[in-house]
């Protein structure tokens, strides 16, 4: 029998306990090109895994696909073969007025607005990212000199209900909670961080998530945000060794 | 509208602007006030209407105060609104709570970084998906005092309820299953502890871009120690965050 993960397909060994986390598998071998002696693992349906090192510690990246449902799954099944520390990385839209494309938002907790979280918890709990996560990659967007903020995601479950709200039968009820997002202060709007968060808090692991918003002016290059992730992860490595002292 | 008496003064604190600091502590019990204020330099009783009580004083030479919000999400709401309108905007709720995670012991401290809405004031402000969490830089700041008090503490969800005996005696109710199911969801969630007002507290602080934490000392199944080392790592956290605004170059007073 193989002792391969259903969907990911992969077993204890293959990935460090740190794993960042792209919905898109063609940013895995981007964000891998940042590992030392990056290897890609193995590809099984949106799920692609590369594992490198960073100063010397293991570090993994595999894709979620679109949505929380797919994300969800990668989670359970990276969570069993070994990994406790993840950050999601991506692109998302930003809600608050002033946002500047290319601004990074540093994720500290999430709007539940999608349907696989509630299969995990009912809806009143909160969705937050590990505080340590939060604080290493607040670090690191210190150390990269990159504009960024932090605060609330929408994780929601349509694209195109956000962004074309008016063709939706239910256009009043996603225009009326898109300002209710606004004015709770919510900064960008992305599909997978809520179920990550909550799947993270029942297993007790770590989770936090780091986006580059779509906001006024040309979207750029996503290496910016890339580099930002992974001087979080070397943040989080040293963290975690001094904590072990 | 302005819900302000003729004596231009706040409908339900009785709070007008001068009378408080930026920085305000909210205990629940309006008897936790005094012994509070006694932790500030010159504390003075500024106002006492219903269960709102007030006392102003001076911490490293900035004006803080302290409010008790009564039980519940529905009179702290009022507290939080109407402190915002005479110019707090950084809270500290300070009280005590009880144990979801078994592990707990009596005395230890809850550093709270985000709150599940179990109550109903929060719905009048935000649709349910939206979390109610704590500010990061007060959780920080909690985190470094209670390091120097030398508490034993720990950083994580509490639950807040509307119904005290729903939680301590849920057999009794109609909705029992319901109770105790969701209370085993909190317990697997991994929330630290149970109280009463920090979500709705939590989520009008994102509305109105101000900052909120908490700090609870937890019972557990043995008998409560005395709250000295709580409300000292509170003030503690005050403390904290008015070196680090001040380091910012942020207002403090």
């Amino acid at each position: 029998m193989s002792l391969k993960q259903h969907h990911i397909q992969l077993e204890k060994g293959d990935v460090g306990r740190y794993v960042l986390l792209p919905g898109d598998p063609g940013r895995c071998e981007v964000i891998a090109k940042h590992l030392d002696n990056a290897v890609h693992v193995i590809t099984n349906r949106e799920y692609v895994t590369y594992t490198g090192y960073l100063d010397g510690v293991k570090v993994s990246v595999t894709s979620t696909g679109i949505g929380c449902p797919s994300a969800a799954i990668a989670v359970e099944e990276l969570v069993r073969v070994g990994a406790d520390t993840f950050i999601r990385v991506g692109t998302s839209g930003g809600i608050q007025p002033g946002t500047k494309s290319g601004d990074l938002a540093i994720v500290s907790a999430a709007i539940r607005d999608e349907g696989t979280s509630s299969h995990y918890m009912p809806m009143e709990f909160p969705a937050i990212a590990d505080l340590e996560i939060v604080s290493a990659l607040r670090r690191a967007a210190q150390i990269k000199g990159v504009r960024y903020r932090v605060g609330i995601t929408q994780s929601k479950d349509s694209f195109y209900g956000e962004v074309e709200p008016e063709r939706s039968a239910v256009s009043e009820k996603l225009l009326d909670r898109w300002r209710a997002w606004e004015i709770g202060g919510a900064i960008c709007s992305e599909m997978e961080a809520s179920a990550i968060f909550i799947i993270a808090s029942m297993l007790n692991v770590r989770a936090g998530g780091i986006m580059a918003m779509h906001g006024e002016g040309e979207f750029g290059s996503l290496e910016p945000l890339i580099e930002t992730a992974i001087v979080g992860v070397r943040e989080l490595i040293k963290g975690d060794a001094d904590a072990r002292r | 509208m302005q819900m302000q008496g003729d004596n231009g003064k706040q409908y339900h604190v009785q709070l007008e602007k001068g009378d408080v600091g930026k920085y305000v502590l909210l205990p629940g019990d309006p008897g936790r006030c005094e012994p509070i204020s006694r932790l500030f330099d010159e504390p003075r009783l500024v106002a006492s209407n219903r269960e709102y009580t007030t006392y102003t004083g001076y911490l490293d030479g900035v004006k803080v105060s302290v409010t008790s919000t009564g039980i519940g999400c529905p009179s702290a709401a009022i507290a939080l609104e109407e402190l915002v309108m005479v110019g707090a905007d950084t809270f500290i709720r300070v009280g005590t709570s009880g144990h979801i995670q078994k592990d707990i012991k009596s005395g230890d401290l809850a550093i709270i970084s985000a709150a599940i809405r179990d109550e109903g004031t929060s719905l009048h402000y935000m649709p349910i998906e939206f979390p109610a969490i704590a500010d990061i830089d007060l959780v920080l700041a909690l985190q470094k005092a209670a390091k120097k008090t030398g508490a034993r503490h720990r950083t994580g969800i509490s639950q807040s309820k509307d119904s005290f005996y729903g939680q301590h005696e849920p057999e009794r109710m109609g909705v029992a299953q319901n109770l105790l199911n969701r209370w085993k969801a909190w317990e697997i969630g991994g929330a630290l502890c149970s109280e009463m007002e920090a979500s709705a507290i939590f989520v009008i602080a994102s509305m109105l871009r101000v900052r909120a934490a908490g700090i609870m000392m937890v019972h557990a199944t043995e008998p409560m120690p005395p709250l000295d080392i709580l409300l000292e790592t509170a003030v503690q956290g005050l403390r904290e965050i008015i070196a680090e605004d001040k380091a910012n170059g942020r207002a403090v007073n």
